[in-house]
């Protein structure tokens, strides 16, 4: 289905079958792989690696493409580890048309850049929010409260995204 | 919430079909309509939509970042509140993906009851959804009968639980308490009464002249289109797509219960509509299935690293004292990996995608909810339609603001 050499690694990760890609295959990836039957994009998420000392990743973001493919029923789980800042990747919201909102969202939480992507604005925080809140170095409860007695304590937001 | 500022009313310039000029409208995000707080921008030629953007994010609570900082029991009591219409089926989601990490079964017992607890759930999730829904299209009384209703799944809720709404009742490793005798009356009482509600409310609705017109051939979504904007429950199934993960990926024991997945092939509201009330009835044959095969035995799996010993073990065991000291005050930790697990809730997937560090928090939580994505075919429907039925496809759709925006 998928040719191997587009395949870094893959494996099983307690029961569910996952597969890494480089980060400038994805689209030709996916792609191969709807026609291959996993013509729906379950969810789209990021994965924060910061400081995780249980395994070793290849770069600290990692993007998770789940795949569903409706008629065996199977899942495959597509994996592509991104750096850099920010950390930038192919849109497939082409591909997969609920992948438009899930990367606005992923833009949103982690300040992952989707190449081509028509509308990449903020979805849940507000347009003049500062950080991605679901980085693993923004803190919880880094909102900055007005009038707030300890309002310099509260100010924990890093300064850029 | 990227939105363009302060849009209230204000004429775009571009030629309507009707001699007129497109207005763009504001409509929410405080529209008793809109199910919360949904936000559209709506672009009309007349009263006809020419183009819908639903601007979301005004209940967004952070709660993925939230579960990063509390232990993995913890994590249950925040799960509870995305889609605050059906705390315990987003409780399974989570209490299995967890399991699933953990290498755990539960007990027979313990999956009885959570198919009790997630079919009790989806009830009252519809039966909400059919009452507000009514009331937005004229049939008033909709909401008194579907509220008596789930007034009493909310008490058996409050019996089994102490909980009304946010039951935190499913947790990694079985249930919080086993079900009492008198919910089991409740729940008895509760099955023989409920298909002859189910039977007023069709009374009330299905051939309603006012309700068919407002419903049937409003909001067309096909099959082919359903499947590709990735949407699911009552909206894939109200599109003749025979999906619900109870059949197809069957979870908690739902393979050995006998049912039928509800669709129609109207493509509509109404088809969407005769689904849920559908559901209702296989929902209540599966409370019946399951209340009569209820197995004995424990709720909770016999692990003293997830779940606390009994209380009176501490009082004669050193080691349960050391275990339960571990559990409140460290918690237990997963072993790393990444696992997705998804349950079928009133309005679609519910899928809880967890990632664990080897710690005893979560490193990643993510929620893929189903009214996040059936939203974003929004557009697909409304369009060309009267704005006035704007108000229908909103409802059908079955959003839940909180888990849109988690």
């Amino acid at each position: 289905m998928i040719s191997e050499n587009l395949i870094l690694d893959r494996g099983v990760s307690a029961g569910d079958a996952w597969m890494t890609v480089d980060p400038a295959d994805i689209r030709q990836a996916l792609s191969t792989l709807k026609d291959g039957g996993y013509r729906l994009l379950v969810f789209l998420t990021c994965v924060d690696h910061l400081v995780d000392a249980s395994r070793s990743f290849p770069a600290r973001y990692e993007l998770v493409y789940e795949l569903r493919d409706m008629d065996r029923p199977e899942h495959l789980r597509v994996r592509a580890f991104v750096d850099g800042d920010p950390p930038r990747i192919d849109s497939v919201h082409d591909l997969f048309p609920p992948a438009n909102w899930e990367e606005r969202e992923t833009y949103d939480m982690f300040g992952v850049v989707f190449n081509d992507h028509p509308d990449l604005t903020r979805i849940l925080m507000p347009d003049d929010w500062v950080g991605h809140p679901l980085r693993r170095d923004y803190p919880v409860g880094g909102e900055v409260v007005e009038f707030s007695e300890e309002h310099e304590i509260w100010q924990t937001a890093p300064d850029k995204a | 919430m990227s939105t363009p500022e302060g849009v209230t009313i204000s004429r775009t310039g571009e030629a309507g079909a009707f001699g007129g000029e497109l207005l763009t409208v504001n409509f929410g995000p405080h529209h008793p309509s809109t199910h919360g707080v949904l936000r559209l921008i709506v672009d009309l030629d007349g009263e006809q939509v020419r183009s819908v953007k639903p601007v979301i994010g005004y209940l967004h609570t952070g709660i993925e970042k939230q579960m990063e900082a509390l232990r993995w029991q913890q994590g249950v009591v925040v799960t509870d509140r995305h889609d605050y219409l059906s705390p315990p089926i987003n409780n399974l989601a989570y209490a299995l993906a967890v399991e699933k990490l953990l290498g755990v079964d539960v007990p027979p017992r313990a999956n009885a009851l959570r198919v009790i607890m997630s079919e009790l759930t989806r009830l009252s999730s519809h039966l909400v959804w059919m009452g507000t829904s009514g009331l937005e299209l004229g049939a008033m009384s909709m909401l008194m009968y579907c509220f008596r209703e789930r007034d009493t799944i909310l008490d058996m809720n409050e019996e089994i639980s102490g909980f009304r709404m946010h039951t935190s009742y499913i947790r990694p490793g079985g249930v919080m308490a086993d079900a009492t005798p008198r919910f089991l009356e409740m729940l008895e009482a509760f099955i023989r009464a409920m298909p002859g509600h189910v039977d007023e409310y069709e009374e009330l609705l299905t051939m309603n002249p006012i309700w068919r017109s407002r419903t049937i051939g409003i909001g067309r979504l096909s099959a082919e289109d359903a499947k590709v904007l990735g949407a699911t429950g009552p909206m894939l199934r109200g599109s003749g797509v025979a999906w619900d993960l109870r059949r197809a990926i069957p979870y908690s024991g739902y393979e050995d219960y006998d049912f039928e997945v509800a669709t129609s092939d109207l493509c509509d509201c109404y088809g969407r509509y005769l689904v849920r009330i559908k559901e209702m009835r296989e929902s209540v044959k599966i409370l019946r299935q399951a209340l009569d095969r209820l197995p004995d035995g424990p709720v909770n799996v016999d692990d003293r690293k997830i779940l606390p010993p009994p209380r009176e073990e501490l009082e004669t065991s050193m080691e349960a004292v050391i275990h339960h000291f571990k559990l409140f005050t460290e918690g237990y930790s997963v072993p790393p990996g990444d696992v997705y697990v998804a349950v079928e809730s009133g309005r679609g997937e519910n899928g809880c995608y967890v990632v664990s560090d080897g710690t005893h928090k979560p490193r990643r939580v993510k929620f893929r909810s189903a009214s996040f994505v059936n939203l974003q075919a929004l557009e697909r429907m409304a369009l060309n339609h009267m704005i006035a039925d704007m108000i229908a496809i909103i409802g059908t759709a079955d959003a839940v603001l909180g888990d849109v925006d988690r």
